[in-house]
This record gives C-alpha cells, sequence and structure tokens, in this order.
C-alpha cells in the first residue's frame, strides 16, 4: 500500500514538472517559408512586431517569414478577397468573433486545441482564452493586449458640482441629474459610429442579466426582446429624453474625436468608452490628462444584484487581436510542419519579454496572467475591472455574426434617435439572428 | 505596273491594314474582356449560388436569391434612394454647371480664376471630400451648428447628417457640390464647339446677347444635354465612394444606395452570392434606365 502511494506521489511530481516544463514543437530544419499578414504598417506597431519575427528568424535561420503589412481600413475585404481566390496566408491577424467563426467554417482555421494542450503558451487569462475559442475549440493565438471598456470622467467637474463617482445605476441617474442642473450635459457620444451607443446597450444588459439574456437571445433559447433588453433600451431612451447625451450625436464620428472633443471643452462630463481613450486623451494632451481625466466601472444595477444577478460581467476585448493559421497541404490533410512553426512564432516570440514590455510601453495590457500591475490611475481602473471579471462580453458588434451586427448597428442608431421602440429593435435583431442561425 | 499587281498590293495593304488594326484593338479587346465582361458575367453566375465568399463549397440554389431581392424592402428602399439622387443631381447639377459655363464662356479670360477655383472640387478625392463634409455638416461647430447658434444667440444643433430624410438630400447637396465642375467644363467645352461666324451673323442680324443665348446658343447645346443627363443618372444610379465614406449609407439605411447595399452584403455580411444578385439587379436596372432614358430623348430629337 505504502508503496504504491510512494509510487503514485512519484509520477504526480514527474506529472507536474513535465507540465511546468512544457514544450515546445521541434522545427524542421528544411527551409521553410511562412506567410504572414499583420496590419502593422505604422509605428510603434511596426518595430514592435517585426522585431518579433526577426528575433524568431534569428533562432531558426532555415525558416523565412515572410511578413506583409496590410493596411488596417480594408483589410477584412482583402482576406475575404484572398480566402476566396484560395490565397489565404499562412498566419493572419483577426479580432475574432463572428469573423473567426466564419473562416472557421469555410476551412481556413487550423483547429489548435490539441496544440494549445500540449506545448507551451504564454499563461493566458481564461477570457482570452474563451474570446480565442469557438464551438469548444482553441482557434488563434492572442497577441495584441486587452481592451475594457468603462465610464471615463471629468474629475474638476465632478468636484465643483461636488458629486462623489456612482457605484450603482441608481447613483449615476442622481449624478447626471445634478451635473444637467449645473449646464452640463452628463455623456458625450458619438453615435454616428454606432458601436458607441451599443457600449451603453451591453453594458446596461450585462448589468440586469449578466450573460443570460444575451447568451440565450445569441443560440435561439431566448429573444432580444426579453426583460434586459426592454429594460436597457428604455433606460437608454429615458436617458435621451431627459438630456443625458448630447445633441446630434447620431451624425458624430468617434474616430474624429468628436466624443472627447466634448469632453474638452467642458460641454460634457462623462463618457462610456473603450480603454484606448486612455492612450488617446494622453496624447492628445498630457496636462489636460493629469488635471481633469478620471475612470470609473459602470455602475451597478442594485436590484438585479439583489436578485443574484453577478454584477461582474464586463464588457470589452481580451483579445484584441489575435493569430489564426491556415497551414494545409495540397491533398487537404494539415501541414503540420509550418503549423508547428507557426505556433512557435505566436506563442514564443509575440509574447517573449521584449515584446510584452514594448506593448506596455505604448499603453497595451498583454492579457496574459500578472500584467495587472500598472500605475497610472486610469489603466488601473481599466486592468482591475477587467481581471476581476467574471467573464467578459466581447462586443456585440464582433461577437454576433456579420450580417446581425449590421443590424444591431442600425438599431442602435434608431434606439438613440428615439426612431424605434425598445421592442422593435429587438424584433428586428431576434429577425436577423434566426436568419443567421438559418445560414 | 499592271492592274493585277495593283490590286494585290491594295489587297496586302488591307490584310496589313486587318493585322494592325487586330494588333492594336487587342490589348483593350483583352482588358474588356477580362476586367468587365467577364465579371459581368460572372457576377450573373455568382448570384445563383449561396456562397459567403471564402468557402470552397458554393451551393447551387438557382433564382432563389433573385426571389429573395424581388421582395427585399431595403433592396427597393436603396432603389428609391438612387431615384431620388439622379433627379436632384440633373436638377442640380446640370443647370448649375451650364449656369457657371455660361457665365465664364461669356466674360471671357477675365474670368480664368474662377474657372480654375470652380473646378478645384472635382478634382479632390471622394473620401477627402466626405472628411472635409463631416466637419462641415457635423454637429459639434460644424458650419450650420455655428451659424445658427450665431444667429439664434444660444447653442443650436443642426443635424443634417443624424436624421432622415435630411441626410439623404444633405449628401446630395455634397455631390452636386463635387460634380457641378464637371458638368461646368463639360458645356464650356460645348460653348467653344459653337462657331464665331454663328455668333456674328445672328449680331448682323439684330439679335442681342441674351436672344443669340436663349434661341441660339444653348439650343446648339443639345447633344450635349443629353449625354450630360445620361452620364449623370448613371453616375447616381451607381454612386458609392462619397456616401460610403461620409454615413455608409447611415444613419439606420437613410442614405443606403444599391451600391452601398451590395457592398455590406458581399463583404461584410459573408453574403457573396445575394450581393452579386443585387449587383446584377443593379446593372440590369441602371441599363434598361438609360436606355428608356435615350429612347424618349432621341424620339423628342425627331419632331
Amino acid at each position: 500500500m505504502k508503496k504504491i502511494l510512494v509510487l503514485m506521489l512519484a509520477l504526480m511530481l514527474v506529472i507536474s514538472s513535465m507540465a511546468a516544463l512544457a514544450e515546445i514543437p521541434e522545427l524542421t530544419k528544411e527551409p521553410l517559408t511562412i506567410t504572414l499578414w499583420d496590419i502593422a504598417p505604422e509605428e510603434p506597431n511596426k518595430s514592435i512586431q517585426e522585431g518579433a519575427v526577426q528575433r524568431f528568424m534569428a533562432d531558426y535561420p532555415n525558416i523565412t517569414v515572410n511578413q506583409v503589412h496590410q493596411q488596417n481600413d480594408n483589410y477584412k475585404q482583402q482576406l475575404v478577397v484572398a480566402m476566396s481566390a484560395n490565397e489565404c496566408p499562412d498566419m493572419y491577424i483577426h479580432w475574432a468573433g463572428g469573423p473567426m467563426a466564419e473562416y472557421y467554417k469555410s476551412g481556413f482555421v487550423n483547429d489548435l486545441t490539441e496544440m494549445y494542450n500540449k506545448y507551451d503558451h504564454p499563461d493566458f487569462i481564461d477570457a482570452a482564452v474563451a474570446q480565442a475559442s469557438y464551438d469548444g475549440k482553441v482557434l488563434a493565438i492572442p497577441f495584441g493586449g486587452l481592451s475594457g471598456c468603462d465610464i471615463f470622467y471629468n474629475k474638476t467637474i465632478f468636484a465643483e458640482v461636488g458629486i462623489e463617482v456612482p457605484t450603482t445605476i441608481d447613483e449615476l441617474e442622481a449624478a447626471c441629474d445634478k451635473l444637467l442642473e449645473a449646464g452640463y450635459v452628463p455623456f458625450a457620444l458619438a453615435n454616428g459610429s454606432k458601436w458607441t451607443g451599443s457600449m451603453y446597450y451591453m453594458y446596461l444588459v450585462a448589468r440586469h442579466s449578466g450573460n443570460a439574456e444575451f447568451d440565450a437571445a445569441y443560440d435561439g433559447t431566448g429573444s432580444f426582446t426579453s426583460p434586459a433588453f426592454i429594460w436597457a433600451g428604455e433606460k437608454i431612451q429615458e436617458w435621451v429624453k431627459k438630456g443625458y447625451f448630447n445633441d446630434g450625436f447620431n451624425s458624430m464620428i468617434t474616430d474624429n474625436g468628436e466624443d472627447r472633443m466634448l469632453m474638452y471643452n467642458n460641454t460634457c462630463a462623462m463618457m462610456l468608452h473603450g480603454s484606448w481613450q486612455v492612450g488617446s486623451v494622453m496624447t492628445d494632451n498630457m496636462d489636460w490628462y493629469k488635471a481633469n481625466f478620471g475612470t470609473f466601472r459602470f455602475p451597478e444595477d442594485t436590484e438585479a444584484a439583489a436578485a443574484g444577478v453577478p454584477q461582474n460581467v464586463e464588457i470589452g476585448t481580451a483579445v484584441g487581436n489575435a493569430f489564426s493559421f491556415n497551414c494545409w497541404k495540397e491533398d487537404g490533410s494539415v501541414d503540420q510542419e509550418k503549423l508547428d512553426a507557426c505556433y512557435v512564432l505566436a506563442t514564443q516570440y509575440y509574447s517573449d519579454d521584449q515584446y510584452n514590455e514594448e506593448q506596455v510601453a505604448v499603453g497595451r495590457t498583454p492579457s496574459i496572467k500578472g500584467f495587472d500591475q500598472v500605475e497610472d490611475e486610469n489603466m488601473k481602473v481599466v486592468i482591475d475591472t477587467f481581471f476581476n471579471a467574471s467573464n467578459v462580453q466581447l462586443w456585440y458588434d464582433q461577437y454576433l455574426p456579420a450580417s446581425v451586427t449590421e443590424v444591431h448597428k442600425d438599431c442602435m442608431t434608431e434606439l438613440f434617435g428615439l426612431t424605434k421602440t425598445p421592442q422593435e429593435i429587438g424584433e428586428m435583431q431576434d429577425a436577423a439572428m434566426a436568419a443567421a442561425r438559418e445560414g | 505596273m499592271g492592274k493585277h499587281s495593283r490590286r494585290m498590293l491594295a489587297e496586302t495593304s488591307q490584310k496589313g491594314t486587318a493585322l494592325a488594326a487586330t494588333l492594336f484593338l487587342a490589348p483593350a479587346l483583352i482588358l474588356i474582356a477580362l476586367y468587365m465582361i467577364y465579371p459581368v458575367i460572372d457576377t450573373f453566375v455568382t448570384s445563383q449560388y449561396q456562397w459567403n465568399g471564402i468557402s470552397a463549397d458554393r451551393i447551387f440554389i438557382g433564382l432563389d436569391n433573385w426571389k429573395t431581392l424581388l421582395q427585399d424592402s431595403k433592396f427597393w428602399a436603396s432603389f428609391s434612394h438612387n431615384l431620388v439622387v439622379m433627379v436632384f443631381s440633373i436638377l442640380l447639377q446640370i443647370p448649375l454647371g451650364l449656369l457657371l459655363a455660361t457665365f465664364l464662356d461669356s466674360v471671357g479670360r477675365k474670368s480664368n480664376i474662377f474657372k480654375i477655383i470652380w473646378f478645384f472640387p472635382y478634382l479632390m478625392s471622394s473620401v477627402a471630400i466626405a472628411f472635409l463634409f463631416n466637419y462641415i455638416l457635423g454637429t459639434n461647430d460644424g458650419l450650420f451648428t455655428s451659424i445658427a447658434t450665431l444667429l439664434n444667440g444660444k447653442r443650436t444643433i443642426v443635424d443634417l447628417l443624424g436624421k432622415s430624410p435630411q441626410a439623404l438630400f444633405a449628401v446630395i447637396g455634397v455631390m452636386a457640390w463635387q460634380f457641378t465642375p464637371f458638368y461646368m467644363v463639360y458645356f464650356i467645352a460645348g460653348y467653344s464647339n459653337i462657331s464665331t461666324s454663328l455668333y456674328e451673323a445672328a449680331i448682323i442680324d439684330g439679335a442681342n446677347r441674351r436672344q443669340y443665348l436663349f434661341k441660339i446658343a444653348i439650343p446648339l447645346l443639345g447633344p450635349i444635354f443629353k449625354t450630360a443627363c445620361t452620364m449623370s443618372m448613371i453616375g447616381s444610379l451607381k454612386y458609392f465612394d462619397m456616401i460610403w465614406n461620409m454615413t455608409q449609407g447611415g444613419p439606420a439605411g437613410g442614405t443606403e444606395l444599391m451600391a452601398t447595399y451590395m457592398y455590406k452584403l458581399s463583404f461584410q455580411q459573408w453574403k457573396m452570392g445575394y450581393g452579386s444578385a443585387v449587383a446584377a439587379g443593379m446593372f440590369i436596372l441602371i441599363t434598361v434606365i438609360a436606355l428608356l432614358f435615350q429612347k424618349v430623348f432621341v424620339v423628342k430629337e425627331d419632331y
């Protein structure tokens, strides 16, 4: 009996040490060329990503990486054209979500599940692995860092009006009313971009029902007209009517910085936005940033919390950018030699110490465990929110199938523009989702 | 040299001409076949498949896409937007172009500076124009909002791009700004084709400038009108770039045109088969309208 116990202990030790020393696949010694598409034609991404490739090629001189920088603007179309002409690159960047599923179903993505379990890889946070997976299979290796979604506010205005950072939605509404009285517009919104309005919708749904109702609406067991969606839609329209958002938001474009402008000229006091805004504001005006810029997590729904709905389902992307691989032989079987090389490049070089250091230096947070220590107080809020999340829901406009995304975005114009009711946009999204499920 | 050999020579040179013609036309013909005829045919072929644009298996579904197209309210809404754009383009761009051309023609060389300034919008890229007008029409201290605020004495928002149907008319206005210069130059060329002897004859016969303009010059521009209208019409029916960069068909489809709808389906929603049906439908509609238009005009000219 004792012997068996000792043996088992020894075995466990061996297994655990094996896990710690997880290997990387041994790469071919023959000449090999990998074609890689990224969207890094500009600094700082260009040198960060070229650096990773250069280090890889220095270690494996027989492998050539043909790194092609595409323009972000028409990258998705270019990729589709390449795929349809059967000239899909061996390794390419994407943003996970619906398109990744589409690439996979069309046979342009290698299933990495087995390799991911067997070989070494960065210790990605769970949300990142979840977002890089589809149908229970690991399909991509993240490398772009995470982006959260939080409320950014003007500390000076809050102090002047005398409001504390709200932690519940009721407090948030009270704060908005106070701001209105003092002559400020509570939220800056550039909803011409549509995904900006979607952030309010997504967060209200998440606070009211966690992930339950969205997941059900997604797989068809529920509906976009279920209580949380109606509640979120009504809340938004109530806020619009009360003047919580700036006038004319439906024609403002966030990429032109029109919402930030409303913060800078003291028209608006807050905006719900992606965490990349922190970097943008720093670049725009560091002095203003230091004097005024604050961040808080989207407030909680007390009623839902009392009913047991988790209040830490957050919105954002844990993947940022990810690589998928397209390595097949002529006969349609997996080209393992090439796939191994791609896997090593993505897991060992697009996340080595130097790569991560350079990423952090330009304000990004790798979605790898242990990167939750940041100095900047605003990024600290973003990161804490993210790392404490029970689940991170990917932006609807990336998560939903592409045809539904289009409808969802139009719905955001109509919802905020008060031209359709929450019930009507729910039905529109249900119809689009049903059509997409049929294929 | 006998008759025989002369014919031989003629024949050889004819053969030579045919060969040369073939050689010179070949590059153009090949390019047209490759980049115009083949894609048009392939669009019609693809329109009979259910296909996401990348997958190896395309499912043949016959005319199903076409049936969907006939009942697709979004497509017909886009088509009606195209028709509105078409009517207003013709009503705005051509009269304005004629007006500017008439001014430039009657003032002569002294107005060259205007010619250059007025032609400028046509030289700008559509993307740049879209960017520029997003700011001008914008609600964030855009031109109209600023003027309204100034006149009203308090902050007044003029939201031209965020609401329907204003958005469509705002875009039509920008299109007019972009394309009027083209018709201006077109009419200037038309005026300069009118022989000066006609003008001299008219003046000798006692006509004043106004009479010359309305009774002689403008009627002589007739054929040019016809071509200009056809071009403006086809241009508005297949318009894409500036709208795409300015509104992407928004707000909520308010400025959606057939071409933007087709693009969204094909390249954003993974419906290459149905997108091709829309493209083919566009092709048919544009051809039919253009032919009808030509026919009506020809009949009128015969009177």
